[in-house]
Protein backbone atom coordinates (compact mmCIF):
# COMPACT_ATOMS: atom_id res chain seq x y z
CA UNK A 1 0.00 0.00 0.00
CA UNK A 2 1.24 3.45 -1.04
CA UNK A 3 0.19 6.84 -1.01
CA UNK A 4 0.77 9.00 -4.02
CA UNK A 5 2.44 12.28 -3.71
CA UNK A 6 0.43 15.30 -3.61
CA UNK A 7 1.19 17.29 -6.38
CA UNK A 8 2.35 21.10 -5.28
CA UNK A 9 2.24 20.06 -1.16
CA UNK A 10 5.86 20.42 -0.57
CA UNK A 11 5.15 20.15 2.71
CA UNK A 12 4.10 16.99 2.49
CA UNK A 13 6.29 15.64 0.54
CA UNK A 14 9.66 17.14 2.68
CA UNK A 15 7.79 15.87 5.70
CA UNK A 16 7.10 12.36 4.51
CA UNK A 17 10.49 12.36 3.05
CA UNK A 18 12.31 13.13 6.11
CA UNK A 19 9.89 10.85 8.70
CA UNK A 20 13.14 8.16 8.59
CA UNK A 21 15.41 10.46 10.47
CA UNK A 22 13.06 12.10 12.23
CA UNK A 23 12.31 8.69 13.92
CA UNK A 24 16.05 7.89 14.73
CA UNK A 25 15.86 11.11 16.39
CA UNK A 26 18.51 12.07 13.46
CA UNK A 27 16.91 15.30 11.73
CA UNK A 28 18.30 19.12 12.32
CA UNK A 29 16.56 21.21 15.14
CA UNK A 30 14.37 23.26 11.73
CA UNK A 31 13.77 20.36 10.11
CA UNK A 32 12.26 18.25 13.10
CA UNK A 33 10.08 21.45 13.99
CA UNK A 34 8.84 21.57 10.38
CA UNK A 35 8.13 17.42 10.55
CA UNK A 36 6.21 17.69 13.68
CA UNK A 37 4.23 20.82 12.24
CA UNK A 38 3.46 18.62 9.37
CA UNK A 39 2.02 15.71 11.40
CA UNK A 40 0.07 17.52 13.91
CA UNK A 41 -2.02 17.98 10.38
CA UNK A 42 -1.53 15.17 8.32
CA UNK A 43 -2.97 11.87 8.81
CA UNK A 44 -1.40 10.11 6.15
CA UNK A 45 2.35 11.03 7.67
CA UNK A 46 1.25 9.87 11.17
CA UNK A 47 0.65 6.69 9.91
CA UNK A 48 3.50 6.43 7.75
CA UNK A 49 5.40 7.30 10.77
CA UNK A 50 4.18 4.53 12.30
CA UNK A 51 5.26 2.03 9.76
CA UNK A 52 8.94 4.18 10.44
CA UNK A 53 9.03 3.05 13.67
CA UNK A 54 7.87 -0.46 12.88
CA UNK A 55 10.87 -0.64 10.24
CA UNK A 56 13.88 0.68 12.67
CA UNK A 57 12.58 -1.97 15.41
CA UNK A 58 12.37 -4.85 12.31
CA UNK A 59 15.47 -4.08 11.13
CA UNK A 60 16.76 -3.84 14.58
CA UNK A 61 15.44 -7.07 15.74
CA UNK A 62 17.50 -8.83 13.05
CA UNK A 63 20.48 -10.27 14.58
CA UNK A 64 22.85 -11.87 11.34
CA UNK A 65 25.37 -14.28 12.43
CA UNK A 66 28.47 -13.36 11.27
CA UNK A 67 31.55 -15.15 13.21
CA UNK A 68 34.52 -12.57 14.35
CA UNK A 69 37.17 -12.90 11.97
CA UNK A 70 39.53 -11.52 13.90
CA UNK A 71 41.99 -14.69 13.27
CA UNK A 72 41.46 -14.95 9.78
CA UNK A 73 42.50 -11.13 9.30
CA UNK A 74 45.44 -11.52 12.28
CA UNK A 75 46.84 -13.94 10.23
CA UNK A 76 46.29 -11.66 7.04
CA UNK A 77 48.32 -9.05 8.71
CA UNK A 78 51.17 -11.76 9.06
CA UNK A 79 51.67 -12.43 6.13
CA UNK A 80 51.56 -8.89 4.87
CA UNK A 81 54.02 -7.47 7.80
CA UNK A 82 56.36 -10.62 5.77
CA UNK A 83 56.33 -9.79 2.63
CA UNK A 84 57.56 -6.14 1.97
CA UNK A 85 54.50 -4.07 0.20
CA UNK A 86 54.76 -3.40 -3.49
CA UNK A 87 56.23 -0.18 -2.94
CA UNK A 88 58.76 -0.93 -0.87
CA UNK A 89 59.30 -4.45 -2.92
CA UNK A 90 59.50 -2.06 -5.88
CA UNK A 91 62.13 0.46 -3.97
CA UNK A 92 63.98 -2.25 -3.11
CA UNK A 93 64.75 -3.44 -6.41
CA UNK A 94 65.47 -0.74 -8.00
CA UNK A 95 67.98 0.20 -5.22
CA UNK A 96 69.58 -3.19 -5.67
CA UNK A 97 69.70 -2.75 -9.66
CA UNK A 98 71.73 0.61 -8.39
CA UNK A 99 73.95 -1.31 -6.37
CA UNK A 100 75.02 -3.84 -8.41
CA UNK A 101 79.02 -2.68 -9.63
CA UNK A 102 77.99 -3.50 -13.40
CA UNK A 103 74.82 -1.21 -13.39
CA UNK A 104 76.81 1.41 -11.09
CA UNK A 105 79.74 1.52 -14.19
CA UNK A 106 76.99 1.46 -16.79
CA UNK A 107 74.98 4.53 -15.34
CA UNK A 108 78.53 6.52 -14.51
CA UNK A 109 79.43 5.71 -18.02
CA UNK A 110 75.05 7.35 -18.99
CA UNK A 111 76.05 10.33 -16.63
CA UNK A 112 79.52 10.95 -18.03
CA UNK A 113 77.88 10.69 -21.64
CA UNK A 114 75.19 12.66 -20.92
CA UNK A 115 77.89 15.03 -19.01
CA UNK A 116 80.12 15.13 -22.53
CA UNK A 117 77.38 15.19 -24.70
CA UNK A 118 75.51 17.48 -23.02
CA UNK A 119 78.52 19.46 -23.13
CA UNK A 120 79.48 19.46 -26.56
CA UNK A 121 75.74 20.12 -27.67
CA UNK A 122 75.95 23.16 -24.88
CA UNK A 123 79.24 24.53 -26.37
CA UNK A 124 78.06 24.34 -30.68
CA UNK A 125 75.04 26.35 -29.33
CA UNK A 126 77.36 28.88 -27.36
CA UNK A 127 80.15 31.31 -28.55
CA UNK A 128 83.11 29.79 -30.26
CA UNK A 129 85.46 31.73 -27.87
CA UNK A 130 83.74 29.66 -24.52
CA UNK A 131 86.01 27.05 -24.41
CA UNK A 132 84.37 23.15 -23.88
CA UNK A 133 86.27 22.94 -20.12
CA UNK A 134 83.67 26.02 -18.79
CA UNK A 135 80.91 23.83 -19.70
CA UNK A 136 78.37 23.41 -17.02
CA UNK A 137 78.56 19.81 -15.53
CA UNK A 138 75.29 18.19 -15.42
CA UNK A 139 73.74 17.31 -11.75
CA UNK A 140 74.52 13.84 -10.88
CA UNK A 141 72.28 12.15 -8.38
CA UNK A 142 73.21 11.32 -4.99
CA UNK A 143 69.70 9.77 -3.29
CA UNK A 144 66.56 8.04 -4.39
CA UNK A 145 63.59 8.79 -3.03
CA UNK A 146 60.15 7.59 -2.91
CA UNK A 147 57.56 9.61 -1.75
CA UNK A 148 53.94 8.15 0.11
CA UNK A 149 51.22 7.87 -2.56
CA UNK A 150 49.02 10.22 -0.85
CA UNK A 151 51.74 12.63 -0.91
CA UNK A 152 50.86 15.90 -2.70
CA UNK A 153 52.77 18.09 -5.32
CA UNK A 154 53.52 20.38 -2.45
CA UNK A 155 55.27 18.34 0.03
CA UNK A 156 57.10 16.98 -2.60
CA UNK A 157 58.30 20.72 -3.66
CA UNK A 158 58.63 21.25 0.32
CA UNK A 159 60.64 18.28 1.08
CA UNK A 160 62.83 19.25 -1.80
CA UNK A 161 63.33 23.05 -1.19
CA UNK A 162 63.71 22.08 2.57
CA UNK A 163 66.83 20.38 1.69
CA UNK A 164 68.37 22.07 -0.87
CA UNK A 165 67.33 19.34 -3.54
CA UNK A 166 67.18 19.17 -7.38
CA UNK A 167 65.87 16.45 -9.30
CA UNK A 168 67.71 14.68 -11.42
CA UNK A 169 65.67 11.75 -13.24
CA UNK A 170 62.28 10.44 -12.39
CA UNK A 171 59.52 9.41 -11.58
CA UNK A 172 60.64 6.19 -12.21
CA UNK A 173 58.58 3.15 -13.43
CA UNK A 174 58.61 2.04 -9.17
CA UNK A 175 57.59 6.53 -8.80
CA UNK A 176 61.28 7.65 -7.76
CA UNK A 177 63.01 10.10 -7.24
CA UNK A 178 66.54 10.52 -8.11
CA UNK A 179 67.91 13.35 -6.57
CA UNK A 180 70.79 15.85 -6.24
CA UNK A 181 71.78 17.71 -2.77
CA UNK A 182 74.80 19.78 -2.72
CA UNK A 183 77.29 17.56 -0.56
CA UNK A 184 77.39 19.51 2.47
CA UNK A 185 73.64 18.88 2.92
CA UNK A 186 73.31 15.64 1.92
CA UNK A 187 74.08 13.80 5.22
CA UNK A 188 71.49 16.02 7.01
CA UNK A 189 69.01 16.11 3.87
CA UNK A 190 69.10 12.38 4.19
CA UNK A 191 67.82 12.46 7.78
CA UNK A 192 65.19 15.03 7.28
CA UNK A 193 64.17 13.05 4.54
CA UNK A 194 63.95 9.23 6.40
CA UNK A 195 62.00 10.98 8.85
CA UNK A 196 59.77 13.15 6.71
CA UNK A 197 56.07 11.51 6.86
CA UNK A 198 55.22 11.92 3.63
CA UNK A 199 58.73 10.03 2.01
CA UNK A 200 58.85 6.11 2.11
CA UNK A 201 62.28 5.74 1.21
CA UNK A 202 65.34 7.93 0.65
CA UNK A 203 68.71 6.26 -0.25
CA UNK A 204 72.09 8.05 -0.85
CA UNK A 205 73.43 6.60 -4.65
CA UNK A 206 76.55 7.74 -4.27
CA UNK A 207 78.55 5.23 -2.35
CA UNK A 208 80.01 7.56 -0.24
CA UNK A 209 79.19 6.82 3.52
CA UNK A 210 75.85 7.93 5.05
CA UNK B 1 1.18 18.52 19.41
CA UNK B 2 4.90 16.63 20.97
CA UNK B 3 5.85 13.74 19.06
CA UNK B 4 9.17 13.35 21.18
CA UNK B 5 8.20 9.91 22.11
CA UNK B 6 8.13 8.55 18.95
CA UNK B 7 12.23 9.26 18.81
CA UNK B 8 14.16 5.69 18.95
CA UNK B 9 17.69 6.46 20.04
CA UNK B 10 20.01 6.06 17.50
CA UNK B 11 22.82 2.72 18.11
CA UNK B 12 25.25 5.32 16.82
CA UNK B 13 25.13 7.23 20.40
CA UNK B 14 27.06 4.77 22.28
CA UNK B 15 29.75 4.41 19.27
CA UNK B 16 29.64 8.79 19.03
CA UNK B 17 30.34 8.74 22.88
CA UNK B 18 33.47 6.64 22.29
CA UNK B 19 34.76 9.31 19.53
CA UNK B 20 38.08 10.29 21.36
CA UNK B 21 39.06 6.71 22.24
CA UNK B 22 38.99 5.55 18.44
CA UNK B 23 41.02 8.52 17.44
CA UNK B 24 43.02 7.78 19.81
CA UNK B 25 43.00 3.59 19.04
CA UNK B 26 43.53 4.92 14.98
CA UNK B 27 46.57 6.63 16.44
CA UNK B 28 47.92 3.88 17.44
CA UNK B 29 46.75 1.56 14.69
CA UNK B 30 48.69 4.12 12.35
CA UNK B 31 52.12 3.42 14.15
CA UNK B 32 51.81 -0.62 13.64
CA UNK B 33 50.08 -1.75 17.26
CA UNK B 34 48.42 -4.39 16.54
CA UNK B 35 46.44 -4.63 19.91
CA UNK B 36 44.68 -1.21 19.59
CA UNK B 37 44.06 -2.65 16.05
CA UNK B 38 42.29 -5.56 17.46
CA UNK B 39 39.94 -3.00 20.00
CA UNK B 40 39.11 -1.27 16.58
CA UNK B 41 38.35 -4.44 14.73
CA UNK B 42 36.17 -5.55 17.64
CA UNK B 43 33.96 -2.26 17.60
CA UNK B 44 33.61 -1.85 14.21
CA UNK B 45 33.37 -6.02 12.94
CA UNK B 46 29.58 -6.36 14.34
CA UNK B 47 28.43 -2.94 12.40
CA UNK B 48 30.31 -3.36 9.23
CA UNK B 49 28.96 -7.08 9.55
CA UNK B 50 25.47 -6.27 9.58
CA UNK B 51 26.15 -3.56 7.10
CA UNK B 52 27.57 -5.17 4.51
CA UNK B 53 24.96 -8.42 4.78
CA UNK B 54 22.31 -5.96 3.71
CA UNK B 55 24.58 -4.51 1.54
CA UNK B 56 25.76 -7.67 -0.27
CA UNK B 57 23.31 -10.63 1.17
CA UNK B 58 25.99 -13.04 0.61
CA UNK B 59 28.00 -14.68 3.53
CA UNK B 60 31.27 -15.55 1.84
CA UNK B 61 31.70 -11.99 0.19
CA UNK B 62 30.87 -10.63 3.45
CA UNK B 63 33.37 -12.19 5.31
CA UNK B 64 36.21 -11.14 2.59
CA UNK B 65 34.81 -7.69 1.93
CA UNK B 66 34.74 -7.10 5.84
CA UNK B 67 38.62 -8.17 6.07
CA UNK B 68 39.56 -6.28 2.65
CA UNK B 69 37.85 -3.03 4.65
CA UNK B 70 39.81 -3.42 7.93
CA UNK B 71 43.07 -4.56 6.00
CA UNK B 72 42.52 -0.54 4.72
CA UNK B 73 42.02 0.88 7.46
CA UNK B 74 45.27 -1.10 9.32
CA UNK B 75 47.04 -0.14 6.27
CA UNK B 76 46.12 3.60 5.89
CA UNK B 77 45.56 4.68 8.88
CA UNK B 78 47.99 7.44 8.85
CA UNK B 79 46.10 8.69 5.98
CA UNK B 80 42.95 9.41 7.94
CA UNK B 81 42.86 13.48 8.46
CA UNK B 82 39.89 13.64 11.08
CA UNK B 83 37.58 15.73 8.58
CA UNK B 84 34.74 13.08 8.76
CA UNK B 85 33.78 10.83 11.40
CA UNK B 86 35.91 7.98 12.00
CA UNK B 87 32.53 5.77 11.28
CA UNK B 88 32.11 7.64 8.20
CA UNK B 89 35.69 6.85 6.92
CA UNK B 90 35.05 3.07 7.82
CA UNK B 91 31.81 2.73 6.18
CA UNK B 92 32.74 4.65 3.24
CA UNK B 93 35.66 2.37 2.43
CA UNK B 94 33.49 -0.89 3.31
CA UNK B 95 30.93 0.54 1.06
CA UNK B 96 33.36 1.21 -1.91
CA UNK B 97 34.71 -1.87 -1.92
CA UNK B 98 31.20 -4.01 -1.30
CA UNK B 99 30.34 -2.34 -4.61
CA UNK B 100 33.61 -3.61 -6.14
CA UNK B 101 32.80 -6.91 -4.88
CA UNK B 102 29.00 -6.81 -6.02
CA UNK B 103 30.25 -6.16 -9.53
CA UNK B 104 32.37 -9.46 -9.56
CA UNK B 105 28.94 -11.12 -8.57
CA UNK B 106 26.50 -9.27 -10.52
CA UNK B 107 23.80 -12.36 -10.82
CA UNK B 108 21.12 -11.91 -8.59
CA UNK B 109 21.62 -12.80 -4.62
CA UNK B 110 20.51 -16.54 -3.94
CA UNK B 111 22.46 -17.82 -1.29
CA UNK B 112 21.22 -20.86 0.85
CA UNK B 113 24.37 -19.82 3.41
CA UNK B 114 22.31 -16.10 4.70
CA UNK B 115 20.93 -15.92 7.15
CA UNK B 116 19.27 -12.92 9.31
CA UNK B 117 17.19 -14.43 12.70
CA UNK B 118 14.87 -12.24 14.94
CA UNK B 119 16.50 -12.09 18.17
CA UNK B 120 15.82 -14.88 20.52
CA UNK B 121 14.72 -12.38 23.18
CA UNK B 122 11.09 -12.42 21.62
CA UNK B 123 8.69 -15.03 22.70
CA UNK B 124 7.63 -17.61 20.36
CA UNK B 125 3.98 -15.99 18.76
CA UNK B 126 6.30 -12.78 18.42
CA UNK B 127 8.54 -14.70 16.53
CA UNK B 128 6.27 -15.95 13.97
CA UNK B 129 4.55 -12.97 14.08
CA UNK B 130 8.59 -11.13 13.19
CA UNK B 131 9.23 -13.74 11.04
CA UNK B 132 6.32 -13.01 8.12
CA UNK B 133 7.99 -9.81 8.27
CA UNK B 134 10.90 -10.80 8.21
CA UNK B 135 10.71 -12.91 5.47
CA UNK B 136 8.31 -10.39 3.50
CA UNK B 137 11.20 -7.40 3.84
CA UNK B 138 14.23 -9.81 3.57
CA UNK B 139 12.72 -10.50 0.20
CA UNK B 140 12.12 -6.73 -0.76
CA UNK B 141 14.99 -5.57 0.30
CA UNK B 142 16.09 -8.73 -2.22
CA UNK B 143 14.54 -6.35 -4.59
CA UNK B 144 16.86 -3.38 -4.39
CA UNK B 145 20.26 -2.06 -5.55
CA UNK B 146 23.03 -2.44 -2.97
CA UNK B 147 22.80 1.15 -2.87
CA UNK B 148 19.94 1.46 -1.99
CA UNK B 149 19.77 -1.36 0.48
CA UNK B 150 23.19 0.59 2.01
CA UNK B 151 20.96 3.73 2.67
CA UNK B 152 17.76 2.05 4.27
CA UNK B 153 20.03 0.21 6.70
CA UNK B 154 22.23 3.27 7.70
CA UNK B 155 19.19 4.94 8.10
CA UNK B 156 17.23 2.23 10.23
CA UNK B 157 19.55 -0.12 11.97
CA UNK B 158 22.88 2.57 12.36
CA UNK B 159 20.47 5.31 12.81
CA UNK B 160 22.49 7.69 10.67
CA UNK B 161 21.61 10.98 9.40
CA UNK B 162 21.23 11.89 5.98
CA UNK B 163 24.10 13.55 5.64
CA UNK B 164 26.36 11.13 7.06
CA UNK B 165 24.91 8.78 4.93
CA UNK B 166 25.60 10.74 2.06
CA UNK B 167 29.43 11.32 2.52
CA UNK B 168 29.43 7.56 2.97
CA UNK B 169 27.96 6.55 -0.35
CA UNK B 170 29.65 10.07 -1.55
CA UNK B 171 26.61 11.30 -3.12
CA UNK B 172 24.06 14.50 -2.91
CA UNK B 173 21.98 14.66 -0.25
CA UNK B 174 18.81 14.96 -2.48
CA UNK B 175 20.22 11.45 -3.79
CA UNK B 176 19.94 9.85 -0.21
CA UNK B 177 16.66 10.81 0.22
CA UNK B 178 15.42 9.79 -2.89
CA UNK B 179 16.84 6.54 -2.40
CA UNK B 180 15.18 6.12 0.72
CA UNK B 181 11.78 7.35 -0.38
CA UNK B 182 11.53 4.97 -3.36
CA UNK B 183 13.38 2.31 -0.82
CA UNK B 184 10.39 2.50 1.81
CA UNK B 185 7.78 2.40 -0.77
CA UNK B 186 8.89 -1.05 -1.70
CA UNK B 187 9.30 -2.55 1.83
CA UNK B 188 5.73 -0.87 2.35
CA UNK B 189 4.66 -2.70 -0.57
CA UNK B 190 5.99 -5.52 0.30
CA UNK B 191 4.13 -5.83 4.06
CA UNK B 192 1.76 -8.43 4.24
CA UNK B 193 -1.99 -7.48 5.13
CA UNK B 194 -2.41 -3.88 6.34
CA UNK B 195 -0.11 -2.01 8.58
CA UNK B 196 -2.50 -2.28 11.50
CA UNK B 197 -2.00 -5.47 11.65
CA UNK B 198 1.94 -4.73 12.43
CA UNK B 199 1.53 -2.05 14.94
Amino acid sequence: MSYPILPGDESHDEAEELLPWYVTGQLEESDRIRVEDHLSSCSKCREQLAFERRMVQEFRAQAPEVDSGWARLRDRIEEARDAPSPARRAANDLWNVFRQPGVLALAAAQVGFLVVGGGILLSLSQPSYRALGSAPVAPTANVIVIFRADATEQDIRDALKANGASIVDGPTSADAYLLRIPARQRQLALSRLQSNDQVQMAEPIDGAAR
Amino acid sequence: MSLSGTVIQPRTETVRSRWPDERELLARVSGGDRQAFERLYRIYQPRLARFLISMLQRQQLVEEVLDDTMMVVWQTAGNFRGSSKLSTWIFAIAYRKALKAKARWPDPVEDEEFDTRVSPDAGPDEVLHHQKLHDALLEAMGSLTPEHRAVVDLTYFHGMGYREIADIVNCPVDTVKTRMFHARRRLRQAMPGSLADWL
